[in-house]
């Protein structure tokens, strides 16, 4: 809980862009994102998160480690094939046990004539993770071996767009509900591939946490 | 404090490059020198973007409560539940942690977006200048807590997916889900087009 200290009330030249990237003799300027007060960056300890002086929201945090973030990230889509490919949890009833994993939950609503559940699970747990953690491994394998991502402006948008839809660990939260709501049905275990929804959620929730920022410096630098 | 918008400063939407717009004016025309987006010093039309989602949101929000969100049947036990039911039900059944946590999900947090939304639109439209800390906090809250209430609409997916595959009790979604997954949509697109800044502003901009 450190607050960035604000500038004096001198405004820059006209045009001038002023944060720009990797220049340290520039001065670099943040605004609040929630109060609009401006702030001088300052060099932030590794994984602190800088809070603004007017309203005390974080303004920006510390950590942009790339290689960090690529690590982080292999792991998240590992955890991806688990959570798709093993069971989310076992049913036994009258003696018959049935290993739902997330694929065969999809088919059986689809032919159950229930297109939309189909639908809803295959967008969440499928399409959008598979997008974003696609996307993610295309910048940042690039930009960790010093080259420049094709289309980096389109995919650094699109998975803007994309984050605030995140819902995995909603749907973490919602396989173990949904255990003990079958539990008076049947009896139901979790299986290995809910180990891999809760290790998805962890890693995607631990690259919310780094400097955005970094990618776009690095893109830059590597621009000139 | 020195806002941005005093200096002519304008953050980037998208890649968040703080940019020199020049004169301080607005509506601020140009786009970010890095990424091309175009830039803003606020939010075009927030409040009206806030209220209109607020107004759709309140809509959806009667039959996806009224209606029912599940029908279970295992012979001879056949039941059809509205969210409320649901959480009455898991409460009977001794799973009260569970019951805590779907009624937090499900009716506390829709109902605290909705009422605490409304607040923050109608006070910062008023110039109001009551606790704007205390605002920006709650707005952050509700940033945070937004796509939690998703929980019911996965929990009904995931049982009438996987009961299918079972084949031993019967589990289908009921007509209140998709209102209710609107509900869940609308109020974080609502959160996301409201500007925190307009707090601070004290309503002189909007």
């Amino acid at each position: 809980m450190d607050p960035a200290q604000p500038t004096p009330d001198v405004a820059p030249p006209p045009g001038a862009v002023i944060a720009s990237s990797g220049d340290v003799t520039e001065i670099e300027l943040v605004l609040c994102s929630y109060c609009d007060a401006v702030h001088r960056r300052t060099q932030a300890a590794g994984g602190k998160t800088m809070r603004c002086a007017t309203c005390h929201s974080p303004l920006y945090r510390g950590n942009g480690d790339l290689g960090a973030m690529l690590a982080v990230t292999i792991t998240a889509t590992i955890a991806f094939f688990v959570a798709n490919t093993l069971p989310l949890l076992t049913l036994t009833s009258q003696g018959q046990q049935t290993r739902a994993t997330l694929w065969r939950a999809i088919v059986a609503s689809y032919d159950s004539q229930l297109p939309f559940v189909a639908v809803a699970l295959t967008l969440t747990l499928l399409v959008v993770p598979a997008i974003e953690l696609g996307l993610l491994l295309w910048l940042l394998v690039p930009l960790c071996l010093r080259t420049r991502p094709a289309a980096f402006h389109a995919v650094m948008a699109i998975l803007q767009t994309l984050r605030p839809w995140r819902m995995i660990e909603v749907f973490f939260l919602g396989v173990i509900v949904a255990v003990v709501k079958l539990s008076g049905l049947a009896t139901a275990l979790p299986g290995w591939g809910l180990f891999g929804v809760a290790v998805m959620s962890f890693s995607l929730a631990a690259l919310a946490s780094f400097d955005q920022g970094a990618l776009w410096r690095r893109a830059e630098e590597l621009a000139r | 404090m020195t806002r941005g918008i005093d200096v002519g400063l304008a953050t980037c939407h998208t890649c968040d490059l703080v940019v020199n717009m020049g004169a301080p004016a607005r509506p601020p025309a140009g786009a970010c020198p890095r990424c091309r987006s175009p830039l803003r010093f606020r939010k075009p039309n927030a409040r009206t973007h806030v209220i209109a989602l607020l107004i759709a949101a309140t809509a959806l929000y009667f039959p996806a409560n009224a209606f029912t969100i599940m029908y279970t049947e295992q012979f001879p036990l056949r039941r059809a539940d509205t969210i409320l039911s649901g959480v009455v039900f898991l409460w009977q059944q001794d799973e009260w942690e569970l019951a805590v946590l779907v009624f937090a999900a499900s009716i506390l947090v829709p109902l605290l977006k909705l009422g605490a939304l409304a607040f923050l639109v109608i006070a910062s439209g008023r110039g109001s200048t009551w606790r704007p800390h205390a605002r920006t906090k709650l707005y952050r809250v509700l940033e945070v807590i937004g796509h939690w209430s998703m929980l019911d609409v996965f929990v009904v997916a995931l049982l009438t997916a996987v009961v299918q595959l079972g084949q031993f009790a019967r589990v289908a979604p009921g007509p209140a889900v998709l209102p209710f997954a609107g509900v869940v949509v609308l109020t974080m697109l609502a959160s996301a087009s409201y500007d925190a800044r307009a707090i601070w502003d004290r309503g002189v901009l909007d």
